[in-house]
């Protein structure tokens, strides 16, 4: 199976912003955005639905701070009981913070994380780049063609209007 | 709403004396901290050279207005009734308490309190007095100058803020003590203030005045900082719960054990339900943040909850062993409420809504976040 990619480089945060915008606007679907910086706005331009990493955070903080809750409770009230200037076993209030700490880990640990599963990032993955520029100065933005719809000669125009730098089309060979 | 409050004030001073000037020491003190939250936070923005806030900042800075009010107020409070601070009339002669003979003397007190309060009131009037002039002026300089003005006026309300909490409301209850009780009520003071910003914005974009102006990432932002103010209240509050759980001191235990009697626990539970439990699960969610209905809400509900976090610092050492409200409570919040908004519509009518010539407009007004 072939895959076709349309590609346009540009030079300025400008440009990149309102040719996403514009292409999305005309109907065409956007692969991906490559930029040597994180983009404000862009995730809105291209149209991108909200990140769910939020409720990875929030479910996996609530996780760890369940399990501290539970261990605590066993290490102190259940399986050694130690008394501690004559409170009761199961003091909550003295609880409160290593709970709070290990929250915080998990939720924290586990975003990272979850951010690289499905970025799939991993050590010593091959980089696939388009170009080294959009790692320096460049911004690229790139179209699948997909389906009858796709005109190159209208993406063109509108690459034109934003100072489109070189255009470049590539052909794909993908193993399914 | 002022005049109401002010009859109820009068009577309740003939017919429950101690409950009314408790009343209106707690009401002094609530409009003194929005106040100075207001203040605060211009002088903060100054400070760190936010742009952001800009297009709204005329709100906090009308807040400070009802500084000299709040002053007065309590000034009343302290003069004609010093018997609401029992150590005006003995102190314990324990040996450990010789600093506090020293510290608690009524002359002393009185000195100490009008310098904090005409310290505050300096500060805020030349601030707004600047940020006022530069609408006629056009000059870069008062900025300059209210950059100045504003680091000083944080290392100055530090130390004020932190020894009059000590002072009003600590020294109610004079041999408990509890050093981190001044960030307690500074943490207290900042949410409530931020979430009165919130209402006033909110309501001066629907009337009209704001609108255009203020966006729904001015209230993002906001309601990030109502957020994390109302979860630093929080913390505080329980670093210094746990501290004394811990260690189990009677003289210190006692401020806690007199809130958790009988039917003071509910107000206890209720007063972090407000002040933390709520805007926390509320605005944890960004959709919540923006939505101004919700932060209304949300604002509201904090400043409910700073009042019953004035009424347990301040009422369990007169009412005894059963917490009360009635027409004095309501009368004299409500009362203090009118005056707070009528002196700051009248301040907000004196100045442009927005600062035209601040260098910073053009940022706030096409601000993203």
């Amino acid at each position: 199976m072939t895959r076709r990619y349309f590609i346009g480089y540009f030079d300025h945060e400008d440009d990149i912003l309102g040719v996403s915008k514009a292409v999305c606007k005309a109907g065409f679907s956007v692969a991906d955005v490559y930029a040597p910086y994180a983009l404000h706005g862009l995730d809105r331009a291209i149209g991108l639905a909200p990140s769910k990493l939020p409720w990875v955070c929030f479910l996996l903080g609530l996780l760890g701070a369940a399990f501290k809750v539970w261990f605590e409770f066993w290490t102190t009230a259940q399986d050694w009981p130690i008394n501690v200037g004559g409170k009761p076993w199961n003091s909550l209030p003295a609880f409160v913070p290593v709970t709070f700490e290990v929250m915080v880990l998990c939720a924290g640990l586990s975003t990272v994380f979850a951010f690289f599963f499905v970025s799939r990032l991993w050590p010593g993955k091959k980089p696939r780049l388009l170009d080294p520029a959009v790692t320096d100065d460049r911004f690229a933005l790139v179209l699948e063609a997909t389906d009858a719809t796709y005109d190159p000669r209208l993406l063109e125009g509108i690459f034109q209007q934003f100072h489109v730098v070189r255009v470049e089309e590539r052909v794909e060979e993908r193993k399914v | 709403m002022t005049l109401a409050g002010a009859v109820t004030a009068a009577a309740g001073l003939l017919l429950a004396p101690q409950r009314t000037w408790a009343n209106l020491l707690l009401a002094c003190l609530f409009l003194l901290g929005l106040g100075l939250a207001g203040i605060f936070f211009v002088a903060l923005q100054y400070a760190t050279g936010a742009g952001w806030s800009v297009a709204f900042r005329r709100v906090p800075e009308a807040m400070s207005a009802v500084l000299p009010y709040g002053a007065a107020g309590l000034l009343l409070v302290l003069l004609l009734r010093p018997s609401l601070y029992s150590w005006t009339e003995s102190l314990p002669g324990d040996p450990a308490f010789w600093f506090k003979r020293l510290w608690l003397n009524y002359p002393f007190f009185l000195l100490r309190s009008a310098v904090y309060l005409g310290l505050w009131i300096l500060f805020s009037r030349r601030i707004v007095g600047l940020s006022r002039r530069q609408d006629r002026d056009n000059d870069v300089r008062f900025t300059r100058s209210n950059i100045r003005l504003s680091v000083l006026f944080i290392v100055v309300f530090a130390f004020t803020c932190w020894l009059a909490s000590f002072d009003w409301i600590m020294s109610l209850e004079p041999e408990w003590y509890s050093t981190i009780f001044g960030v307690y009520n500074f943490a207290g003071l900042f949410s409530s203030g931020l979430a009165m910003i919130l209402v006033l914005a909110i309501t001066l974009e629907r009337a009209g005045p704001l609108r255009g102006y203020l966006t729904a990432d001015h209230l993002h932002d906001l309601g990030k900082l109502l957020f994390a103010f109302s979860t630093f209240w929080m913390y505080i509050w329980f670093s210094q719960y746990m501290l004394i759980w811990y260690a189990n001191i009677p003289e210190e235990t006692n401020y806690f054990v007199r809130r958790l009697n009988g039917f003071w626990e509910p107000v206890f539970i209720l007063n972090f339900l407000l002040n933390w439990a709520a805007p926390f699960a509320v605005l944890l969610h960004v959709p919540a943040k923006r939505s101004p209905g919700m932060l209304l809400k949300i604002a509201w509900t904090v400043l409910v909850g700073r009042w019953v976090d004035l009424y347990l610092m301040i009422l369990p050492t007169f009412a005894g062993k059963l917490p009360v409200f009635g027409i004095w409570e309501v009368g004299i919040i409500a009362g203090a409420a009118g005056l707070f908004f009528l002196v700051v519509l009248r301040a907000l009518g004196q100045a442009e809504i927005v600062p035209g010539n601040d260098p910073f407009l053009e940022e706030s007004l096409h601000y993203h976040n």
